[in-house]
């Protein structure tokens, strides 16, 4: 449309007649800052505000018009910034930078002007997707917006997790993605090089169109569609080798030399049952050596685009080889992509599929097992030991007593693989009905997924006092349908000053999933090879099987207005109606309300170099209903079986699962006022914001009381409320000198949450190491607080209470002194006290980026300051108490040697290393260096010349920087739950990388 | 014109499906499995709802696994040197998380279940509408279920003391208070009473359900924790002179107790039936919801030798010792020893069995670093390799025990021990071959069989040998109470008792997440 109304300006304008002057014929290309073709600017010729002559850009680019001296070019085009240069000082190759205010966010069933955005929306554009190359979707968006925390589980071909806003549900506080419009999860097989833009929606108004799903937010990813203009091809790879940081262990020689103190420390105290030393088995094991290696990541992408006015296409493939930094893992994956979209007269249609088809070698167990595992098998074992079935190393009772599993052992024995693939497809029908105004679209879109777990485990054994397995072979499988039908109309006009623009429509979406399991035991071998069919299995058969199914239907409606650019307002309603409730509970309505103010287009409003201001405040309500499909009914187990008689079985049949069969919509409001700034010429940009969002009849599967003999996950329940208050600083700033041109753009954070109610009435809720009480953030430390070490008898005998009596009579000179909280004379379960946060108090980010003439350079960093983190590699490691490994420059107490915060080592006996001490917590601020990116564009000239339109390489280091005081691996932890926020057990730490990528257009 | 018909075509495909979308497209309903609003309705119903309380003998913190280490290694028979600190140092009363997995939540957690899976029949079994084929079923299924409930409670009083008493099934906010080991007494004795008259006198088959003789022996044990003596005194004159003597007696070769040969034998009043149809191969099948969950039982590979498997516990010397104090009448030592333990000297103590061989090793070859460590042997079957299952019925309750229990409540009767009494010790000793009291060439008969505490001290020694490692014995300790004394005594047999707090160690910590989460429980004292 915007195109269309300059054509009749221009024409005008080129009607106007030229004067005869000297005159200078200028030519040039105009691109984009991704050096494409912009085909259609407008090149005006001005002399002191006079308009000369005017022309427009070609299909590909270029333009040429003559110029009289003195004169002056103004180049412009929808959209992007304008330009104007003396004459001769144009360059030949222009590049016009995007026009911020006039971008367009896509805000769910439509976009709208950036300028006129009423919610918070972050956008993270294709150029930053293209510098950073991520290998997920989500990994993408890490640092690039405020208010959002990615957390990576660092395993090859699994996704990160996303949080926006913080914990605002205790379900899935994962964000609702949508992709092109249709609901998808989170990674989806999505590539990443396939994206034009993700928008991350963060408050309930801009939220609201999508109702009950969107109450951590919506990510919303447009996909790359083709262009009218002839085919364009792109190709890009890239190799990333990447590491993982590792512990800093003891070798087998040191680790003697403590280990025989903490036996000799046990004897000296009586410890039951230690009479001697181990006598250790005589290797030198570096387990992390043995499962660690350098991963390589290869990336290849090839898309094919174009098309004319009215067909447009986009094709792509991809393919990725993932091989693990954590040996026995591996991931590859292929997928194609194709969209077309026409359009013939009031009608329009168009069609999205992709397909992708991975296989992934995995660990057999959770991520952290293995990181918790390197600590605690002692370096002494040997990795291969034939005197054992199978010949892998392990624990003995006088040698190394431990039943720490032997990681090459256990994965050379117990093989997983899990292939995956993912259909999508997507078609819409759209109908202009009442000219330009009204439109109707029909959207199908269907998902298919398939995955399968296959499982071998051959014979042999990996840890101490394994019985005598069975060999055996197993699959799993996962198959899941979706469908959504979505119909809305949508209504666009502007009469005058008033200009309107409604959707509405409704939406029915399902979801089916099946599970299927079997597994044979004692699979047929030939030699020492295992044959993987399931027919062909001598032993016990078992097979499992169940399914899921759910659906919601939606009506919704919003509706955008604004009087002369200045007042705007927005409304939005949803009504959803969910099969996850009981009858009776399943509808709810929800709503928005957003008012903007564009104070600066009022007359009065005159601040020099302010381009725009905008105030806007907006409150609305979301629904969640995330909880499994059938949470409210009580379903019974008839799995029980039992033994009557000899080998003869009777079948029972119980209630397992304990169920509240009353559960409703769990409801999310949020208040939030912010302004929008450009100013200095649009080089300067600032958004803030305050929100406060409190959730009621949070969806939790609160965890009960053992008494209740419930077994299997805690029961869903409206468990009480939530609050969650923030402030969100983004600034920008870009600017060029000459071909210099540089931007910088921060954010800063912060949220605090505070519990408003808890489940069944409680007002407090514990964890082994956390506390959760109304009016105070959910999972404060509440752990027993340490007070140094008992340096002498004496120490120990004057650490009395009130009373007089000794706290820890039992205590020996370097054991741990425990703060009696409670005085009442003993250390016991009422000494634990809160002991600090797991919260962050501040969040923030960093982009700079500059480039010059070819040369791109960008920056990017993260960091989280002021929370407490608990270090489970440390608990972990605990003081050989059990044969566990430690760290080098580990120094126990002595009486030699008495200055350390670390208790004397003491084997089989716990009393200094218990997991809930204050001692395991540390500083986990951070502030990490994510990416650091340096690109360069060969020449254009010399590209065409070659028959290519772009050409750039890049290399790109990741997370090599991190300023942190914490000695766990990483400060950047996937947690394990929202009550244990700052728990670090050993998880999967973030890999350290250096890529490579070549890309091209022709 | 022409978008107006479009209009209308559209508006007439999309209205009516705008008005259909309603309720029923979000009526969905689960087919994997039956709700609660289809059961309880049947006979069936109920006998399958009974069976899933039998069901909970296959638990990892019940009888597969881990009650035998906690009660074995709590008291003084046993003792744990498990390369897991925590959990031998839960047996050696050293608790320093209170909600450690498996010795402790695993436990709390399933036998919680198991009351509630109880608790779900008895809610239900009297309602009228359901109707049964004969009243005696509906009677019988009543009974076992009371039954059942009573011996969860039973090991739950005594390993925690102060725990609530549920009647009833749960609910998921349910924050129950303590009650006292008396209260919960009280009301189990009431209920076992009730379950005798349900409960018929034998079955035919199906041997897992519990009979009169199993509530009357479950009923003594009761009473005699309760120190309702004369009470105790009536159940087990039931058992052995009154109707039960037409059904039990003691097995004649006292090995076959603890052998898969002779399972549900006419010593047994109630066995955990467990078997090893449920063959999964490997370990990590306790799963609630896996029909093919294993049936077997771990006792085995729980209590195997160092080196061999878990060896989560074992048996003090003194076990070893005690035995040889006394030989049998033809001169050899106790065949119970050698049926008890795996220790050092068991080839010069029994030639006559030569060299036997320890999961395929001798202990020359295999345990002679294991010094005088004391292996415990009851229960173990002659599997090679070694298995994490095996089948051999767990005898809960036996008539050798009972026999030392009346003797021992017919003491406490009468403050004196009768002649009953005196006989009942007999018929233990000379079943394996020792001589009667009398004849004791270690003991003083004539004055244990005249001695109120003569008696019942050397009851102590005779039930030890009897029924180590048997998991009778922590409840034994218990009913004879603890004092500075009797700790001291204690703690030359078990070094553990070096860690024994009067006042506190006689129960366990309850798990702390229970106390913090329930404003009505309180932890016991000095936790």
């Amino acid at each position: 449309m915007g195109r269309n109304r300059l054509i009749p300006v221009l024409a005008m304008l080129l009607c106007a007649g030229t004067l005869a002057m000297a005159q200078t014929t200028v030519r040039g290309t105009v691109t984009d800052e991704k050096g494409e073709a912009l085909p259609g600017v407008s090149v005006v010729v001005k002399d002191g505000g006079k308009i000369l002559d005017g022309a427009f850009t070609d299909a590909s680019g270029q333009y040429q018009i003559t110029a009289p001296a003195g004169s002056e070019l103004e180049f412009s085009f929808m959209g992007f910034q304008p330009q104007s240069f003396p004459l001769g000082q144009a360059p030949a190759s222009l590049t016009l930078k995007p026009d911020i205010l006039q971008e367009s966010v896509v805000i769910g069933y439509g976009t709208v002007k950036k300028k006129d955005v009423l919610g918070s929306i972050s956008t993270v554009r294709e150029q930053d997707l293209l510098n950073r190359k991520t290998a997920g979707v989500v990994e993408s968006m890490r640092g690039m917006t405020s208010g959002v925390k990615i957390t990576s589980s660092g395993q090859p071909g699994s996704g990160a997790t996303i949080q926006i806003r913080g914990i605002g549900s205790f379900t899935g506080n994962s964000p609702l993605f949508i992709v092109d419009g249709s609901y998808g999860g989170s990674e989806l097989g999505l590539n990443v090089e396939d994206i034009e833009s993700i928008q991350v929606l963060k408050d309930a108004s801009s939220a609201a169109i999508y109702g009950s799903r969107a109450a951590s937010g919506v990510v919303i990813i447009t996909t790359k569609k083709g262009k009218a203009g002839p085919l364009k091809v792109t190709g890009d790879a890239s190799a990333q080798i990447y590491w993982l940081p590792r512990y800093d262990l003891m070798d087998a020689e040191t680790y003697k030399l403590y280990d025989d103190r903490a036996y000799q420390e046990a004897m000296l105290q009586g410890v039951a049952g230690i009479t001697k030393t181990q006598n250790h088995y005589d290797g030198n094991t570096d387990w992390q050596s043995e499962m660690l290696r350098t991963g390589i990541l290869q990336n290849y992408n090839v898309s094919l685009s174009g098309g004319s006015e009215n067909i447009r296409y986009y094709a792509s493939i991809n393919h990725k080889r993932d091989q693990g930094a954590l040996r026995y893992t591996g991931y590859e994956q292929t997928g194609f992509r194709i969209n077309t979209s026409g359009k013939k007269g009031i009608f329009e249609y168009g069609e999205n599929f992709f397909f992708t088809k991975s296989k992934r070698q995995k660990l057999n167990t959770a991520t952290g097992w293995i990181w918790s595992n390197f600590i605690a098998m002692p370096p002494t074992i040997p990795v291969y030991d034939e005197s054992h079935p199978g010949g892998y190393g392990y624990g003995d009772p006088d040698r190394a007593n431990t039943y720490a599993l032997n990681p090459v052992g256990y994965e050379e024995l117990y093989h997983a693989e899990n292939p995956e693939q993912y259909l999508y497809g997507d078609v819409y029908g759209k109908l202009d009905i009442w000219k330009d105004y009204l439109s109707a679209k029909l959207n199908v879109s269907y998902k298919n997924y398939f995955g399968e777990t296959s499982r071998l485990r051959k014979k042999g054994n990996w840890t101490m006092g394994q019985g005598d397995d069975a060999a055996s072979i197993g699959y799993e499988t996962a198959k899941h349908d979706k469908i959504l039908i979505e119909n809305t109309y949508t209504f666009d006009h502007t009469f005058g000053k008033h200009a309107i623009s409604a959707v509405g429509g409704f939406s029915y979406d399902t979801f089916h999933e099946e599970y299927r399991g079997e597994s044979k035991l004692n699979p047929l071998t030939i030699g020492d090879r295992y044959i993987t069919s399931i027919s062909s299995a001598t032993g016990t058969q078992t097979a499992t099987g169940s399914y899921i199914e759910y659906a919601l239907i939606s009506y919704f409606g919003r509706l955008n207005y604004s009087y002369a650019d200045r007042y705007l307002l927005q409304l939005t309603a949803r009504r959803d109606g969910t099969s996850r409730l009981p009858a009776g509970n399943r509808w709810d309505n929800f709503g928005s309300v957003s008012v903007g103010w564009r104070i600066s287009n009022e007359p009065f409003f005159n601040v020099p170099g302010i381009d725009d201001l905008k105030l806007r405040a907006n409150y609305g309500t979301l629904g969640n209903t995330n909880i499994g499909a059938w949470d409210y009914v009580s379903t019974l187990n008839t799995a029980p079986r039992a033994i009557m008689d000899g080998d003869e079985k009777a079948v029972g049949i119980t209630l397992s699962n304990l169920t509240n069969s009353d559960l409703v919509w769990e409801r999310k409001t949020t208040a939030n006022v912010g302004f929008d700034l450009t100013a200095l010429s649009r080089r300067l940009t600032v958004s803030a914001e305050w929100f406060l969002s409190k959730s009621k009849d949070l969806l939790l599967s609160l965890p009960i009381l053992w008494t209740t003999g419930n077994e299997g996950s805690a029961p869903t329940v409206n468990a009480g409320s939530l609050q969650n208050t923030g402030l969100e600083l983004e600034v920008g700033w870009n600017d060029h000198f000459g071909d210099f041109s540089y931007s910088i753009n921060g954010n800063l954070s912060t949220l605090k949450n505070k519990i408003l109610g808890l489940g069944y009435g409680n007002t407090v809720s514990y964890t082994s190491t956390s506390i959760s009480e109304i009016g105070k953030p959910l999972g404060m430390w509440y752990l027993y607080k340490t007070l140094g070490i008992f340096q002498s008898q004496a120490e120990i005998d004057s650490y009395v209470n009130a009373e007089g009596k000794i706290i820890q009579p039992n205590a020996l000179p370097g054991d741990i002194k425990y703060d009696d909280y409670d005085p009442d004379g003993q250390i016991a379960s009422t000494d634990r006290q809160v002991v600090g946060s797991p919260w962050p108090k501040l969040y923030a980010g960093l982009n700079v980026s500059m480039a010059y003439k070819g040369f791109d350079l960008s920056i990017q960093g993260y960091g989280r300051f002021g929370q407490l983190v608990y270090n489970g590699a440390k608990a972990t490691a605990g003081d050989f108490v059990n044969n566990n490994n430690n760290f080098n420059g580990y120094k126990p107490w002595t009486q030699e040697d008495p200055t350390t915060n670390t208790p004397r080592i003491i084997f089989g006996d716990s009393r200094n290393s218990r997991g809930d001490q204050d001692r395991w917590l540390e500083d986990g601020s951070f502030w990490r260096f994510s990416d650091i990116a340096l690109g360069y564009s060969l020449p254009t000239p010399f590209v065409k010349k070659i028959g290519m339109d772009q050409i750039r390489f890049s290399v790109i280091g990741k997370n090599l920087l991190t300023f942190t005081r914490y000695t766990g691996l990483d400060p950047e932890f996937a947690d394990s739950g929202i009550y244990s926020i700052g728990y670090d057990g050993c998880s999967f730490p973030n890999p350290r990388s250096v890529q490579f990528s070549l890309s091209f257009t022709f | 014109m022409k978008r107006i018909v479009y209009f209308l075509a559209i508006a007439l495909v999309t209205l009516p499906c705008l008005i259909s979308c309603g309720e029923k497209y979000i009526d969905i309903e689960n087919g994997n499995s039956l709700n609660t609003s289809m059961f309880w309705k049947t006979e069936e119903d109920m006998n399958s709802n009974l069976i899933a309380v039998y069901n909970m003998f296959y638990r990892q913190g019940t009888w597969t696994r881990n009650i035998y280490t906690q009660l074995n290694g709590m008291a003084d028979d046993g003792v744990s040197y498990a390369g897991w600190t925590e959990l031998n140092e839960w047996t050696k009363f050293k608790y320093t998380n209170y909600n450690f997995a498996e010795g402790q939540a695993k436990i709390w957690k399933e036998h919680w279940t198991a009351v509630n899976r109880a608790n779900q029949v008895l809610d239900h079994i009297d309602d009228e509408a359901i109707v049964f084929g004969n009243e005696n079923d509906r009677k019988d299924i009543k009974g076992q279920a009371l039954w059942l409930r009573a011996f969860y409670y039973y090991y739950m009083v005594a390993l925690w003391d102060n725990i609530p008493l549920l009647l009833h099934m749960s609910s998921a906010g349910d924050q129950p208070a303590n009650s006292t080991p008396d209260e919960i007494f009280t009301q189990m004795e009431q209920d076992l009473v009730e379950a005798i008259g349900y409960l018929p006198l034998t079955r035919s088959k199906e041997k897992a359900r519990p009979t009169k003789g199993s509530a009357y022996g479950l009923l003594a044990r009761y009473y005699a924790q309760h120190h309702k003596w004369t009470e105790a005194a009536q159940c087990l004159e039931w058992i052995v002179e009154g109707e039960g003597k037409s059904v039990y007696s003691l097995e004649p070769v006292w090995q076959d107790n603890f052998n898969c040969k002779k399972e549900n034998n006419v010593e047994s009043l109630y066995e955990i039936q467990f078997s090893l149809v449920n063959y999964v191969g490997f370990d990590q099948t306790d799963n609630y919801r896996d029909a093919n969950a294993q049936l077997g039982t771990q006792i085995e590979i729980n209590q195997s030798p160092k080196g061999t498997g878990w060896n989560n516990v074992e048996g003090n010397r003194w076990i070893v010792e005690y035995f040889k104090r006394e030989k049998t009448t033809d001169g050899k030592n106790d065949p119970r020893l050698f049926y008890t333990c795996w220790y050092d000297q068991a080839t010069t103590d029994f030639p006559e069995h030569g060299d036997q061989l320890i999961y395929g090793k001798t202990w020359s070859d295999g345990y002679a670093d294991s010094g005088n460590r004391v292996f415990i042997k009851k229960y173990s079957t002659d599997v090679m390799p070694l298995y994490y299952w095996n089948d051999n019925n767990f005898r809960s309750i036996r008539l050798a025990d009972m026999l030392l229990l009346y003797a021992e409540v017919l003491n406490e009767v009468n403050k004196a021990p009768t002649a009953k009494a005196v006989e009942y010790v007999n018929r233990v000793r000379t079943r394996v071959g020792l001589p009667t009291l009398a004849a004791s060439t270690y003991y003083d008969g004539a004055k244990i069989a005249s001695d109120y505490t003569a008696f019942k001290e050397h009851i102590k020694i005779e039930r030890a040998l009897e029924t180590a490692f048997e998991c009778v014995r922590w409840m034994d300790l218990k009913r004879w109470g603890f004092d500075e004394a009797t700790v001291k005594e204690l703690q030359k047999r078990d070094v553990d008792y070096n860690n024994f707090e009067l006042g506190k160690h006689e129960r366990l910590p309850l798990p702390q997440r229970e106390v913090d989460n329930n404003p009505n429980l309180e932890q016991n004292p000095k936790y």
